[in-house]
């Protein structure tokens, strides 16, 4: 065993691949956090910023005081909390009863899921059957439409079926019914991947950019990715912030402040769920 | 006889949908935790494809999608032989992921790779740290990533070009030359979906036996031959897996990511089918030509999936299903 510490060459080179690649992973994350909160007038010179210099919290004292950003962040929280609660409660639903080998009609049901993934009508009918549902421009139209993933669907299903039969058999003996069993035995037992799966609909709801762009047209519930979008993206600087005297901040502090305090709450999130996501997907990675 | 032979099938029958009845009532809870799910495919997923028929309409608002006017094959007319566009995006479209499948398509599995072969117990802080690092960039938004990318690119003042400019090359427009921008999305897409994706194949790689790489020590056999003789047939089966998926998508590319870097001033070379069918479906109401395009985009994907598992499950012995 002694032997694979040894730096061999190949080793050696392989150890600076890894380094590298996670270098530049970080690097964006790096550079954001450093001229957020570097002295505006440095960020202004225009020069290169590997390191922070000064310190300065004007720019986000700025982004902190836009009614927009504060508007745009609680539709965020909002469509997150309301979709990762719904999205998560339907899909567990969708799986146990697919983890129950016995159950009538569970292959036409599994076809019926998986074929989802192959074949979908497109953007346009898709968004028609929203307009026609009436949730188009609602907070319902972000939660709703993508609220299960057949993906997710089947690796819950897989680690559902990682809980032995008997433990179920012998509740049904004791005379718990299905709903109670999946209620009290099986969501307790499933926390890794309940934890993952919270993990995946939680983020994808506060990143998510195109079904506000498609089913949203009403400024006030435009949310955080939208607003970034416009910020960021398109510089649309004079528009978003109006005519203030904190404009003689640098456009790059603004913009960086508010990628940042967008990002926070994943990067805070991030690290209580890694541990589970990493069984959590490879039990379902390794039974798909 | 004749009579007594008729007799049988009726009790049997009978005796069938007794059964099955019975196992709906066994199963109801089952069936009532499934029920609104199944309400939410139909409505969300299979009414949409239904909705696809307005490919061959002509779809107004007012008469809806049943009523409106059938136009036989019109819209796909108009697209193949009565304008441009539709050969530009599908280009891009091919061109892109292709691209893709060449760079983006190996990249997660030396990643992958790489951190597996850290295997010593006091590299565990290590591989954790670089696991940590390189999936971070999967749980950042498009729009967060782009709007980096925008900085790190910019002409003037980004990191690329000042490094560049050491090397006294003048700065590069990145994001508005056309030659450059489709390399741009090619290793954006690199950059952001290579740690994540390698997770896979790390999951197929924690259940290789410890022991095949001890047996192939002894055996005499170096670092190199034991990724091809242990490591790489433990990942096949995963590999010929999201390749094949990738195939099906091959005209697929996710909207995001291209709406949040292209411009104007690259649309001829960057506009892919989803961004034009939201710029010209919902932007100018042309619903029927862009369901044409997105019925056009999903069938290709279908037999795509469906040719290329049955040459996988002819020559490699594996497939989807």
């Amino acid at each position: 065993m002694k032997s694979r510490m040894n730096p061999t060459p190949l080793r050696l080179l392989n150890w600076t691949f890894l380094i590298i690649a996670a270098f530049i992973c970080i690097l964006p994350f790096y550079y954001v956090i450093t001229v957020s909160f570097s002295d505006p007038t440095s960020v202004k010179s225009g020069e290169l910023l590997l390191y922070p210099r000064g310190f300065s919290l004007d720019a986000y004292r700025v982004i902190l005081k836009q009614k927009t950003f504060y508007n745009a962040f609680i539709v965020t929280v909002v469509r997150t909390l309301l979709g990762t609660a719904i999205g998560l409660s339907l899909q567990c639903m969708v799986a146990y009863p697919l983890s129950r080998k016995t159950m009538i009609g569970r292959r036409f049901f599994m076809l019926f899921v998986i074929f989802t993934m192959l074949f979908n009508g497109g953007i346009i009918p898709t968004y028609l059957i929203v307009r026609y549902t009436g949730i188009l421009n609602t907070i319902w139209a972000m939660v709703i439409p993508d609220a299960i993933s057949a993906w997710n669907v089947i690796i819950i299903v897989s680690f559902f079926m990682t809980i032995p039969d008997s433990i179920i058999e012998s509740a049904k003996i004791d005379g718990a019914n299905d709903i109670s069993i999946f209620t009290r035995l099986v969501i307790p037992l499933s926390t890794p991947v309940i934890m993952t799966i919270t993990l995946f609909i939680a983020v994808s709801n506060w990143n998510s950019l195109m079904d506000a762009v498609i089913y949203i047209n009403k400024s006030s519930l435009k949310p955080l990715q939208v607003y970034l979008m416009s910020l960021v993206m398109r510089s649309d600087m004079a528009n978003m912030l109006g005519s203030q005297s904190e404009q003689d901040l640098p456009t790059l502090s603004i913009q960086t402040a508010a990628i940042f305090t967008a990002t926070l709450p994943i990067l805070v999130m991030y690290p209580f769920i890694q541990r589970y996501f990493i069984k959590g997907v490879m039990i379902g990675a390794i039974k798909g | 006889m004749s009579s007594a032979l008729e007799r049988f099938p009726p009790v049997i029958r009978k005796h069938r949908k007794l059964r099955i009845l019975k196992r709906i009532s066994e199963d109801r809870f089952l069936l009532m935790l499934l029920a609104p799910g199944v309400v939410w495919f139909v409505i969300y997923r299979y009414l949409p494809m239904a909705g696809l028929v307005i490919a061959f309409k002509d779809f107004s608002f007012s008469k809806g999608i049943f009523g409106s006017v059938w136009v036989g094959l019109d819209n796909f007319r108009f697209l193949f032989f009565e304008q441009s566009d539709f050969y530009n995006i599908l280009r891009n479209t091919l061109l892109i992921n292709t691209y893709r499948l060449i760079f983006s398509f190996p990249a997660p599995i030396i990643l992958a790779l790489a951190i597996n072969e850290l295997k010593s117990p006091k590299l565990g802080t290590f591989k954790n740290i670089v696991q940590t690092a390189v999936y971070i960039p999967h749980f950042v938004s498009w729009v967060i990533f782009g709007g980096i990318i925008v900085q790190f690119l910019s002409p003037s003042s980004g990191l690329v070009n000042q490094l560049l400019g050491l090397f006294g090359i003048k700065p590069i427009y990145f994001l508005t030359d056309p030659d450059w921008f489709q390399t741009v999305i090619v290793v954006t897409d690199i950059w952001k979906t290579t740690g994540w994706g390698a997770i896979i194949y790390l999951a197929a790689l924690a259940g290789v036996d410890p022991s095949l790489y001890d047996a192939a020590e002894i055996d005499g056999a170096g670092s190199f031959s034991q990724i091809i003789h242990v490591t790489l047939p433990a990942i096949a089966d995963t590999i010929v897996f999201i390749m094949l998926l990738n195939v099906g998508r091959i005209l697929m590319i996710g909207f995001e990511q291209i709406y949040v870097l292209y411009n104007p001033m690259v649309y001829e070379v960057g506009d892919v089918i989803s961004t034009y069918v939201y710029r010209v479906g919902i932007g100018n109401a042309q619903f029927s030509l862009t369901t044409a395009i997105g019925l056009f985009q999903s069938v290709i994907g279908l037999i795509m999936i469906a040719a290329s598992n049955w040459a996988s499950k002819k020559w490699l012995d594996r497939g989807l299903f």
